[in-house]
């Protein structure tokens, strides 16, 4: 990233940094080269997410039933959004401690992949700061 | 190929069957750890396996410490009033 970068170039910067880290977990990390923290947040948050859905089957994706959990749950990818639709047919009812585990755990991981992308960007706008003249970040 | 596929959809359409016996408090431990790696992740300046695994297990330690203790404190208020 070099000074002479526009400003207008500098929040699309941000902003794809931000969606990219959205979309995959890790991802926005991978995309200013923090490689090491982008496996670990990948690997973490993903497997989180995949012990939340195996214990409570993806019927604790619950768009209309479960509102607050859902925006936490849906933190983590916009796949949760397809999840959610499939989930809405009824056809996978969860109840008791399987549904609360479940919950808890993918909105956890939603959660943490919510911090991941606020670092990820307030790392990327550092690279502006920090890197001056240096092309380390883009 | 096709069943192995058909295995793991399934096993993600199905849910566990879970106890709500005391044991099943520690499901709170693998969601721990994954908040200790996910945080360290984000706030150590440099990742060194050495140190970010040290920094890790004491987070870890210390939030399994406090909740115990806070558990302790509740189950005592809670015998105190019914006692």
């Amino acid at each position: 990233m070099t000074e002479s970068r526009p400003k207008e170039n500098h929040t699309i910067f941000l902003l794809t940094v931000g969606l990219l880290a959205w979309l995959i977990p890790g991802a926005g990390h991978l995309m200013i080269k923090e490689n090491k923290r982008a496996f670990i947040i990948s690997v973490t948050i993903i497997l989180t997410f995949c012990a939340g859905l195996y214990v409570g089957s993806i019927g604790i994706i619950n768009p209309s039933g479960a509102k607050p959990w859902y925006v936490a749950q849906i933190m983590n990818s916009p796949i949760v959004a397809a999840l959610g639709y499939l989930a809405k047919t009824g056809d996978y009812t969860v109840f008791g401690k399987p549904n609360e585990i479940g919950q808890i755990y993918t909105s956890i991981a939603g959660l943490l992949n919510l911090l991941c992308i606020v670092n990820a960007v307030y790392l990327a706008h550092l690279c502006k700061i920090e890197t001056a003249g240096e092309p380390k970040c883009s | 190929m096709f069943l192995t596929d058909a295995f793991v959809m399934a096993t993600f359409t199905v849910p566990e069957k879970i106890t709500t016996d005391p044991q099943s408090m520690l499901w709170l431990l693998p969601l721990v750890a994954a908040i200790s790696i996910v945080y360290k992740a984000t706030k150590l300046p440099e990742i060194k396996f050495v140190n970010f695994l040290k920094e890790t297990v004491i987070l870890f330690g210390s939030i399994v410490v406090f909740m115990f203790v806070t558990a302790l404190v509740l189950y005592s208020i809670a015998w105190l009033v019914i006692e």
